[in-house]
């Protein structure tokens, strides 16, 4: 199955988020979800069949216009499937966020089944001073069921790199390996490129929240199940300090494009809003 | 092989790695790591992982483009104990290369980068690209495996066996680097290593609050 969806969300002249424009394909099916007097546009992703199966080729494009927010989440667990066709299944979610846009991005987990070949692409470009809460969680395989393979990439660029890396799952070396999973069978993550972050990073044995080179944070945590990883999850999202900031902000706080932020010099923070302008690159944070 | 291959990969090399577990101090802390069985389970883990991404990174950088590649490198590395091994051994290697191997794609390095990361420098001093991710590939486990000889008294014959036993995959990770040294920086390849990431911040942590035989 081949589907290609998009959903486009713009502020109107009120302050609030609206949708522009959506697109449904199956299996992507997207359903919004209006909550009265809120000024972020909630849309779930809900799956119409099952999917991905092997064979699948989904893309969803996602476009937060200037000052926008929208919470994307999605309404149950993915199952990743083999199927008829050889090649495996690939799942694409492309995001562009404008300038002082913001996206909550908050899929439930996805579990890899037996056979199953699942290559899945999280890519964001995003402009000055947006903001992204990027979540993801694999589960590798079904209680006692032995699990498929899985790739999932997380590729996120603001005036040059922020984070990229593709996690290869399913491989029993590197899954039992202390430098892979070191045997657990459950894996998040969840990038935080959410205004400031903490100059060092906090850690638990399995999990750790860390301030990436040129700003933006990421959580990772590993467990023998999903539950201990999400929560690991939020404990370490409670650490950052744009935990408490809402989806929303004052428009004064987005300063709009042309205005660079001075960076390095105050409050013990790293500054990870939009500091680069022009497309020039942004310098490494660490000392 | 290359000299300059074998002289930077040489454990008597003085670019300062052998302050360096790769994050097996912390793995034998953890009882994760405890005999030799455990141990090539975390040297293979580290190849496929840290090890082929330092490899693509050497590889690349016998082309140049030294300062995108320096910005690739970090997006690849969340964990900043491990940006910070990799940079302190840059310098580390940087220091010998000066005076060892002169060059104007050294200087040049150093101009953009004054802390080159690891294995960005190895790629520059090594400058082939199958040699030099062989090296990075080969330092990636070695590191470790001796550090395991010192950490739990494994037998050095065993540990080296074992060590010879990745031979193959040494090759076939250097093998992948070496087809990627003209792809563009950005979409060079970015595999992760999520537990050598848990490991050296846990490493970090407990290195400030303890005494260890190891920086990294």
């Amino acid at each position: 199955m081949r589907a290609r969806a998009h959903l486009v969300v713009a502020l109107d002249p009120n302050g609030r988020t609206v949708v522009r424009d959506m697109r449904s394909m199956a299996p992507l099916r997207l359903v919004t979800r209006r909550r009265p007097d809120d000024e972020v546009a909630l849309v779930h992703l809900v799956s119409a069949v099952t999917a991905p199966l092997g064979g699948d080729d989904l893309e969803l494009r996602v476009t937060v216009e200037e000052g926008a927010s929208l919470e994307l989440r999605g309404v149950a667990a993915t199952l990743a499937l083999p199927g008829q066709h050889p090649g495996g299944s690939r799942a694409l979610v492309d995001v562009e966020l404008a300038d002082g846009a913001t996206l909550a991005y908050l899929p439930e987990p996805t579990v890899v089944t037996a056979r199953a070949c699942h290559d899945t692409v999280f890519r964001a470009r995003m402009g000055e001073g947006a903001r992204l809460r990027a979540r993801d969680v694999i589960v590798l395989g079904r209680s006692n069921e032995r699990s498929g393979t899985l790739t999932t990439t997380l590729d996120v660029r603001r005036a040059g790199p922020v984070i990229k890396q593709t996690s290869r799952l399913g491989t029993p070396e590197v899954d039992a390996s202390p430098a892979g999973l070191a045997g657990r069978r459950v894996f998040g993550t969840e990038l935080l490129c959410w205004d400031d972050d903490l100059p060092g990073a906090v850690s638990e044995d399995w999990w750790s929240l860390v301030p990436l080179a040129r700003g933006g944070s990421l959580s990772t945590a590993v467990a023998h199940d999903a539950v201990t990883v999400e929560r690991a999850l939020d404990e370490a999202r409670s650490r950052h300090p744009g935990s408490s900031g809402s989806l929303t902000r004052s428009r004064t706080r987005f300063r709009g494009a042309g205005h660079t932020e001075s960076h390095g010099s105050g409050g013990g923070h790293h500054r990870a809003g939009g500091f680069a302008v022009g497309g020039k690159p942004v310098r490494s944070l660490d000392r | 092989m290359n000299l300059v291959a074998l002289m930077v990969a040489d454990s008597r090399f003085p670019g300062g790695g052998h302050v360096h577990s790769g994050g097996l101090e912390e793995a034998v802390a953890r009882r994760l790591v405890t005999d030799e069985a455990s141990l090539a389970s975390f040297l293979i883990g580290r190849l496929r992982t840290a090890g082929a991404l330092g490899a693509v990174f050497a590889a690349a950088a016998t082309r140049g483009r030294y300062e995108e590649l320096d910005a690739e490198l970090d997006a690849r590395t969340p964990s900043p104990a491990q940006r910070h091994a990799s940079r302190v051994q840059g310098r580390g290697i940087a220091r010998a290369a000066r005076k060892a191997w002169p060059s104007a794609a050294l200087t040049e390095l150093l101009r953009v980068t004054p802390r080159p990361h690891h294995p960005v420098i190895v790629g520059v001093l090594v400058g082939e690209p199958f040699e030099a991710a062989q090296a990075v590939a080969y330092h990636s486990v070695t590191g470790p495996a001796t550090g395991a000889i010192r950490l739990l008294g494994l037998d050095p014959f065993g540990v080296n066996a074992a060590l010879a036993r990745l031979a193959t995959e040494i090759d076939a990770v250097a093998g992948m680097a070496a087809e990627h040294a003209d792809t563009p920086p950005e979409d060079l390849p970015a595999p992760s290593a999520p537990g050598l990431d848990l490991l050296a911040e846990a490493h970090d942590r407990h290195h400030s609050e303890e005494v260890r035989l190891f920086v990294s």
